[in-house]
């Protein structure tokens, strides 16, 4: 059957910003189609639209010719339309089964035998009686996926699925997302990484600042030329040079980390052992929630543990609390920029003074020296590019690009030997992407060293000298980052062994 | 012997009697909490319960209108919150503490007029059997019709929660609102129905005492029951037969230490007046230790304020 589904002249304006400027877009069935833009494009406001979570201001949705009207989640369901989101809209706390018999109002051997049909066609294993909670990231997805599958869909919306898979659990999705479009349903695929595009999708919509710049056959396109069209103006490309570490200085040695939680939405890690040598930049790869986490925190000092040596710059540390270890030229830029990096309700120069050392003499008898602090943070903005320089704005009103290089100034700003980073360009747009990734590799280019923790492989293999996977807790063997590939990332981090 | 056995009976059942409210409200409080809501106004509830039925018992005297009534004022006033907190999104923790207060005060106002009067008699069901069987008599039998329905409830609350298509919309909006909004479950509409429920049940428990377990109306009589079926509710980690067991362990504890009071055993009668509060503390925190069990039953958006995207 075909299904067409066209959107006309779709606005939706906020305050102070428009999201949809008349967009217009078509699509039919048998063909993926991407929807590609930088972060703040309207991609999400689109398909926030198609889902009927949000309302437009103007415009029309057409399903095969005829208009409909999209109030709510239900008229999306009710049109056969399905929506995974980015942020999975799944109840941890219940089981699989409990999580597709929601909204369902088929008898639970009816749609549990239903289920089993779905489990069985597209090849996927999943328990459907364990609480969510317990799934990996790939599997909750699939649970998504099979929810919209239950309602026989006409269109399946996928909004950024890939950001938290693997290698392989994405080759896994592009191959069911494959067989879906060739059993007749029409796929939108949003996103912002230009590769899947083009190895998925057969036509692309580039959207820019609200509106549709341009439509074609992803056959005609280039990455080059979707980062261009995507971005607006041509970027230059990075590179870094390998370098060889063998006669440098060693700075940082952790041996024996062990970290055991009560909590059972953290991650336990066993016996952890690395070390780093000056100038160097050490990759840690890995599906988010194996051990990334807990293992920032350590090395923050946010988590103290029992019986692990921490030796930086031939100190032992792991005793120290954050601001200790800042005071002692470690430098932290966590993976959650609003609520662990900066708070956002505060001016940009009181969150720069957040970050204080007795050296910086922000605070003299207990009284803010503004005029010091602003000097410092205005000296941040302009050399780490943020795109205001009024310090007195409020954080939150910072794009998450401008952010993130707020708090990436803030720690460098010190010239400390080490920066350890999570996820540092986690759901920035290309631009800001590349300005980051210049500026970690200057730091290694100045003889300091970095640890980059990142769910991101391309720009593991791009910033890394040596690479390492995190798995269930556990650190895979630490190899040199030109002999490791995305495939063999893929493998170990779905807990597979190489070689 | 027979007569210790029937004392230790008669023992029981007072105990039984004395968590009736406690069941009551915490039960009530249970759905309201695991569908996201914390409402911290259950003693307020409660005595506006106490006082509407003692009230409306002198006015119709007439029992039956009596619980219903108060079952109905206790809905009432949970509206307010209802209103406050889901349509005007007011902070939780706020606005249960002023309905609190507000009940409290608007109780004694209207109180006034009936302190003194004596209650009436409330029908006591199986009384024969009560005097024939000994020891289980006094267990079993010769209790009012909400006893019965108050040691029901528990298992009738959790069969919900866990079997029902209602109890699983209910666990789910107290999961993720956001998530239950975005399948089209009208998350507003869930959260004023417990509400509404958790106030009827509260308004229940505070007739209880009103009208059977002290049959006349005393000011602030609910005494700080409100709040034991509050931290019930928590320290049995939200499953409804631990708040049971919370309640007759509070129940017992209280009735066994005024019986030790009243032998003039030399431990301080404050030591003794805390025990209750003490020992359900800890019975709670060592049944509900099993931290991956808490995860899955705490209602993860307790407390937080949910608004649907426009």
């Amino acid at each position: 059957m075909n299904t067409k589904l066209k959107v006309s002249e779709i606005s939706k304006i906020y305050p102070g910003c428009i999201a949809n400027d008349k967009v217009s877009l078509e699509f039919g069935s048998g063909k993926i189609y991407a929807l590609l833009g930088e972060n703040g494009a309207g991609k999400s406001t689109l398909v926030k639209i198609l889902s009927g979570v949000v309302k437009p201001d103007e415009g029309e949705v057409f399903l095969n010719n005829e208009s409909i009207k999209l109030n709510s989640p239900l008229d999306a369901k009710k049109n056969n339309i399905g929506m995974v989101f980015q942020h999975f809209n799944l109840f941890e706390t219940l089981s699989v089964f409990e999580n597709l018999s929601i909204d369902s109002d088929k008898k639970d051997e009816e749609l549990r035998a239903l289920i089993k049909d779905i489990l069985k066609k597209y090849n996927f294993k999943i328990d459907l009686d364990i609480p969510v909670l317990n799934l990996s990231a790939g599997q909750k997805q699939k649970v998504e996926i099979i929810r919209c599958l239950i309602r026989n869909p006409k269109v399946l919306i996928m909004d950024e699925p890939t950001s938290v898979l693997t290698e392989q659990e994405t080759d896994d999705l592009f191959i069911s997302l494959k067989q879906f479009s060739k059993d007749g349903i029409l796929i939108i695929y949003i996103t912002h990484k230009l590769k899947e595009v083009l190895s998925l999708c057969d036509e692309v919509a580039v959207m820019r600042k609200g509106k549709v710049v341009s439509v074609s056959n992803t056959i005609d396109e280039k990455i080059e030329s979707l980062a261009n069209k995507m971005v607006g103006e041509n970027l230059n490309t990075i590179k870094k040079k390998i370098n060889n570490f063998k006669n440098s200085e060693e700075i940082l040695k952790i041996s024996n980390l062990n970290f055991k939680s009560d909590d059972p939405y953290e991650t336990n890690l066993n016996n952890l052992n690395l070390s780093l040598k000056k100038g160097e930049c050490l990759g840690i790869a890995g599906i988010s929630g194996n051990g990334q986490n807990e293992l920032f925190q350590i090395l923050s000092g946010e988590i103290i543990t029992e019986g692990t040596s921490i030796m930086f710059r031939n100190k032992e540390i792991s005793k120290l609390n954050p601001r200790e270890r800042r005071e002692y030229l470690m430098a932290f830029s966590p993976e959650d920029r609003i609520s662990q990096a900066a708070v956002p309700e505060l001016k940009i120069y009181e969150n720069v003074a957040l970050n204080n050392f007795k050296s910086s003499n922000f605070f003299e008898k207990g009284l803010v020296n503004e005029k010091k602090i602003k000097e410092h943070s205005k000296k941040i903005l302009s050399n780490f590019s943020v795109n205001t320089d009024n310090v007195e704005l409020k954080s939150q009103f910072l794009s998450g690009g401008n952010l993130q290089k707020l708090i990436i100034g803030r720690e460098l700003i010190t010239s400390p030997e080490l920066l350890v980073c999570f996820n540092p360009t986690w759901g920035l747009d290309v631009g800001a992407i590349n300005y980051i990734h210049e500026t970690l590799i200057q730091i290694n280019e100045h003889g300091k060293s970095s640890i980059l923790i990142s769910t991101d492989n391309d720009e593991l293999l791009k910033l890394s000298d040596r690479i390492c996977v995190i798995y269930k807790g556990k650190l895979s063997k630490i190899m040199n980052a030109d002999t490791v590939t995305a495939e063999k990332l893929g493998i170990l981090m779905g807990g597979g062994s190489i070689d | 012997m027979s007569f210790d056995l029937n004392f230790i009976g008669i023992l029981i059942g007072a105990i039984m009697a004395s968590s009736v409210p406690l069941i009551l409200a915490a039960s009530g409080e249970l759905i309201t909490e695991r569908s996201g809501v914390l409402n911290l106004g259950v003693e307020g509830m409660m005595i506006i319960g106490a006082i509407s039925g003692f009230a409306l018992m002198v006015v119709t005297d007439n029992l039956f209108f009596a619980v219903v009534g108060s079952m109905l004022s206790g809905l009432i006033i949970s509206l307010i919150f209802g209103l406050l907190t889901q349509s005007l999104l007011t902070n939780h923790v706020a606005t249960g503490l002023a309905l609190t207060i507000f009940g409290i005060g608007m109780s004694a106002m209207i109180g006034k007029n009936f302190v003194g009067i004596p209650g009436k008699e409330f029908p006591l069901l199986f009384l024969n059997l009560k005097e024939s069987i000994p020891f289980l008599g006094p267990i079993f039998f010769g209790h009012s019709i909400l006893l019965y329905f108050a040691f029901g409830l528990p298992f009738l609350t959790n069969f919900f929660l866990k079997k029902t298509k209602i109890g699983l919309i209910i666990r789910a909006v107290g999961d993720s609102p956001t998530s239950a909004s975005n399948q089209g479950i009208n998350v507003t509409l869930v959260r004023y129905s417990c509400i509404l429920y958790g106030g009827a049940m509260c308004g229940l428990a505070g007739s209880y005492l009103s009208l059977i377990y002290t049959p006349q109306w005393i000011e602030n009589m609910t005494g700080g029951r409100g709040w034991i079926a509050l931290a019930l509710v928590v320290f049995a980690t939200w499953s409804p037969i631990k708040v049971l067991i919370g309640a007759l362990i509070f129940g017992g504890i209280t009735i066994l230490q005024l019986h030790m009071q009243a032998v003039g055993l030399r431990i301080p009668v404050q030591l003794l007046s805390a025990l209750p509060y003490i020992m359900t503390i800890i019975v709670l925190v060592v049944i509900s230790r099993d931290s991956r069990k808490i995860k899955l039953n705490t209602p993860t958006s307790l407390g937080q304020i949910f608004y649907k995207e426009k």
